[in-house]
């Protein structure tokens, strides 16, 4: 697995990020609207929003009418990586249980 | 629960047969796909050793390296096999975990694996409950549930 796969799970293992990843998928937000969702202090939302970017798995821009407001939303393809590694396990084990099954109904 | 990898079939033997025809025979039933090879140079000869618990899961490639893919963690014959997995690609402090199951239906025996991924989560001392939460997993889930689905047919 590799340094990006790590760094996203790393942002995944708390469960405020991952309620932040929840929220954002269903649209983008600010920090303080995600800080009052999640019961958060603005400084500990940032050091979260910090990890998450970090990850890869959010990225955050300005609205057209408004640069002084900063808006959070989901990275497209964040989980690319791990869809691929779950693909891949999926395909490897469809694999070699069909060989599995013909081996043992092969009566060997 | 965290999620994971889930793929199920049936085989026309009893759970007693199939596990020890799993265990036993995996240096025969397994097979290297080019697609998803454990390394670069094939899967090797994959065996049990020693088997029974207490156990690893080994392969020794053709070059003649041997590589531990993982320890067994459960080996309750007809019933359950639990091992760990790690390729060379890995880093050291990153496992996998594959469960095997056996289950009797009628006379045949229900086969499910269970490759668990998410144990790579670096934070080992991280509950990973909520995972089954997270939106990527509820894109995937429309996708398990489509497959388990159209194993049911098999099933």
């Amino acid at each position: 697995m590799s340094a990006a796969l790590d760094r996203m799970l790393g942002a995944l293992a708390d469960p405020k990020r991952r309620r932040a990843i929840e929220l954002l998928g269903v649209r983008p937000r600010s920090a303080g609207e995600l800080a009052a969702d999640l019961g958060l202090a603005p400084p500990a939302m940032s050091r979260h929003l910090r990890a998450l970017k970090e990850g890869g798995l959010v990225k955050d821009g300005h609205p057209d009418f408004d640069a002084r407001v900063r808006i959070y939303s989901l990275k497209d393809g964040a989980t690319a990586e791990l869809k691929q590694w779950l693909a891949e396990t999926e395909a490897l084990w469809a694999h070699q249980l069909g060989a599995f099954k013909a081996h043992v109904e092969d009566g060997e | 629960m965290s999620a994971a990898v889930i793929v199920a079939l049936r085989v026309a033997v009893s759970p007693e047969e199939a596990f020890t025809a799993f265990t036993r025979d995996i240096g025969r039933w397994w097979t290297s796909h080019p697609l998803f090879q454990l390394s670069r140079g094939g899967d090797g000869a994959l065996r049990f050793d020693p088997a029974g618990p207490g156990g690893r899961l080994v392969t020794r490639f053709d070059d003649g390296k041997e590589w531990e893919i993982g320890a067994v963690y459960h080996w309750l014959p007809g019933e359950r096999l639990s091992f760990g997995w790690r390729l060379p690609s890995f880093k050291p402090d990153q496992a996998t975990e594959v469960d095997v199951r056996f289950e009797a239906v009628g006379d045949e025996t229900r086969v499910t694996v269970e490759h668990r991924g998410w144990d790579a989560v670096p934070q080992k001392h991280v509950a990973r409950h909520g995972f089954e939460l997270m939106l990527f997993q509820r894109r995937l889930g429309e996708h398990w549930r489509g497959l388990l689905k159209g194993m049911e047919a098999g099933l």
